[in-house]
């Protein structure tokens, strides 16, 4: 064993010429990392070496301790260096490779100094995590994650060996990542994600990176719209969710046109004669409230109305005042349309709470300026008001 | 409660101030007689509801997609929105195809599979939604929720004017 991983050191030493070929080709450490990563047994060959547990290494040390170490040496001060040390490399056995590997790493790593100390072993973790704030820098270029590539996968392999040279350097690789994500995100505890080992590249990939930004900010969107659309905290799930999204889009668009054919049949003349007509109309509005689901609303409104022509100031709060806040508004509509204000905005105060009352409103208009059709209709779309999720396909086509 | 609470620079306020000026405009140019048939009713709805949709979208400051899609749906006349709808395919996501149908001036997307079972759903919403045929489903949710925010203001809107009005 020892006798084969000498010889197998022993012939790329000797034979430096025939390495000298590739090198004068402009190879920067990146391409020189392409060919590592396009290496197809590359993995294979570092499982290899892995099994052979830390005999060869030991051996290799000692056989080329100073050797290895210039050539650590002279990676660290002449990057140049080490683009003739590459092809060397990946010409060579497993051996050689994981010892240029390590060369390599160490290059790399001091070509991106960058703060911050990870650990090894949360490097793919932290991908991740950083991938999922929003703040995610473009990655500075793709060779980076090519040249983390090779590393994660070497590194899993032979965790052990080069640590002291990780845990120096782990901050430039995994800040490497960090770029794809944030680089001010404190380190993320391991328990938010299942940790992938097994799968070559899967979490370091940009692709994969960028969609799983693009995921995380689907579903944040889709709670958003959770909070906007009423009765959707139970539903879970992208499609269920969507059906009722588009449910009450839809039921709003039918209620603007619901209540704009409401104002284009009301007379509209502005200064009307508020106090008698409302008597009588509301009256008969209430009267005409044969909304069987409503029973008690209506009976209340009575009791209201019966309370309301006395005249009144605001004692008379709304607290389910949810769908419309009228208050606000009469102050702006009020000086446009001169009309009687303080028994206008007490009645309207208590008109939202009855929604019922629009539908009653509505019907008597129906009945006298409609036809069978129409009202039939308008009733039915009285009905879609009331929240539910029934989507009737009717709209008000006349 | 306090009805000096409004806050002038609102979305309600803005919609509210614009749509009663569209409103008195469009009373002022055809009062209603009690006599009118169901087509005037109907052009009246008609040109209400523009006005409504129209409002909305002005008041909407920051440029929505969808307020633009509907300023531009109720400007140009329906022959130069189905030239315009060829140009804007075209512009379209490549994760998506096209069909020929154009539907009340809009375009018909087909959804690849991409969306993985959401594609029926999606295409709904883009329907739903104005301007929300060339969006990806990320601004279109984000769409949708500006959209649904603005709806409900409107609706709110319209109710309170029609009890107004329907109170004589």
């Amino acid at each position: 064993m020892l006798a084969a991983a000498s010889s197998c050191y022993s012939t790329p030493l000797n034979s430096p010429p025939k390495l000298n070929l590739p090198v004068p080709k402009s190879m920067g450490m990146n391409s020189g990392v392409a060919d590592f990563s396009a290496d197809p047994g590359f993995a294979e060959r570092a499982a290899k070496f892995s099994i052979f547990g830390s005999r060869s290494f030991n051996c290799r040390t000692t056989q080329f301790g100073p050797k290895d170490n210039g050539e650590i040496a002279a990676c660290r001060f002449d990057p140049s260096a080490a683009n003739v040390k590459l092809p060397r490399v990946s010409s060579s056995p497993a051996i050689k490779t994981l010892a240029a590997n390590s060369q390599e790493e160490s290059t790399v790593s001091k070509q991106h100094p960058e703060p911050g100390f990870k650990g090894p072993n949360s490097r793919k973790r932290k991908a991740a995590p950083k991938a999922k704030t929003n703040e995610t820098s473009p990655s500075p270029s793709p060779n980076s994650s090519k040249v983390i590539k090779p590393n994660e996968a070497s590194n899993e392999k032979r965790c052990k060996l080069s640590e002291s040279n990780e845990n120096e350097n782990g901050s430039g690789k995994a800040v490497e990542e960090d770029a794809n994500g944030s680089n001010t995100r404190a380190p993320e505890p391991p328990k938010d994600y299942i940790h992938v080992r097994a799968r070559r590249g899967q979490a370091t990939d940009s692709h994969s990176l960028a969609e799983r930004v693009r995921r995380e900010k689907i579903s944040e969107r889709m709670k958003l719209l959770q909070n906007l659309v009423p009765g959707c905290n139970k539903v879970t799930g992208k499609a269920l969710m969507l059906n009722e999204i588009i449910n009450y889009v839809q039921s709003l668009q039918r209620q603007v046109e619901f209540l704009s054919m409401k104002l284009a049949t009301v007379n509209t003349s502005l200064d009307f004669n508020v106090e008698s007509l409302m008597s009588k109309d509301v009256f008969q509005s209430n009267n005409t409230l044969q909304h069987p689901i409503f029973p008690v609303n209506s009976s209340a409104f009575l009791g209201h109305q019966s309370q309301q022509n006395p005249p009144l100031h605001g004692n008379i709060t709304n607290g389910t005042m949810t769908q419309c806040s009228v208050d606000p508004l009469d102050s702006a509509i009020c000086p446009k349309l001169n009309t009687h204000l303080p028994q206008i905005n007490q009645f309207i105060k208590t008109v939202p709470q009855y929604p019922t009352f629009c539908e009653g409103d509505l019907e008597t208009l129906v009945q006298m300026g409609f036809g069978q059709n129409q009202s039939q209709e308008m009733a039915l779309h009285s009905q879609n008001f009331q929240g539910s999720n029934q989507v009737s396909d009717m709209k008000v086509e006349l | 409660m306090d009805l000096h609470n409004l806050n002038p620079s609102s979305l309600k306020s803005r919609f509210t101030t614009r749509f009663l000026r569209a409103l008195t405009e469009i009373n002022a140019r055809k009062p209603i007689a009690s006599s009118s048939s169901p087509r005037e009713i109907f052009q009246r709805y008609r040109r209400i509801k523009d006005a409504a949709d129209t409002s909305m979208a002005y008041s909407v400051r920051s440029r929505r997609t969808w307020s633009k899609a509907t300023l531009w749906r109720l400007r140009t006349p329906s022959h130069r929105r189905r030239l315009a709808s060829f140009g804007r395919r075209s512009s379209l996501n490549k994760t998506r195809t096209t069909t020929t149908a154009s539907h009340r001036g809009a375009v018909v997307v087909q959804i690849t599979s991409r969306g993985g079972g959401l594609g029926v759903q999606l295409e709904e919403l883009r329907e739903l939604v104005p301007g929300g045929e060339a969006m990806d489903l990320c601004n279109l949710l984000d769409e949708t929720a500006h959209y649904i925010k603005c709806l409900t203001t409107q609706v709110q809107v319209m109710r309170t004017i029609a009890n107004l009005y329907s109170l004589e």
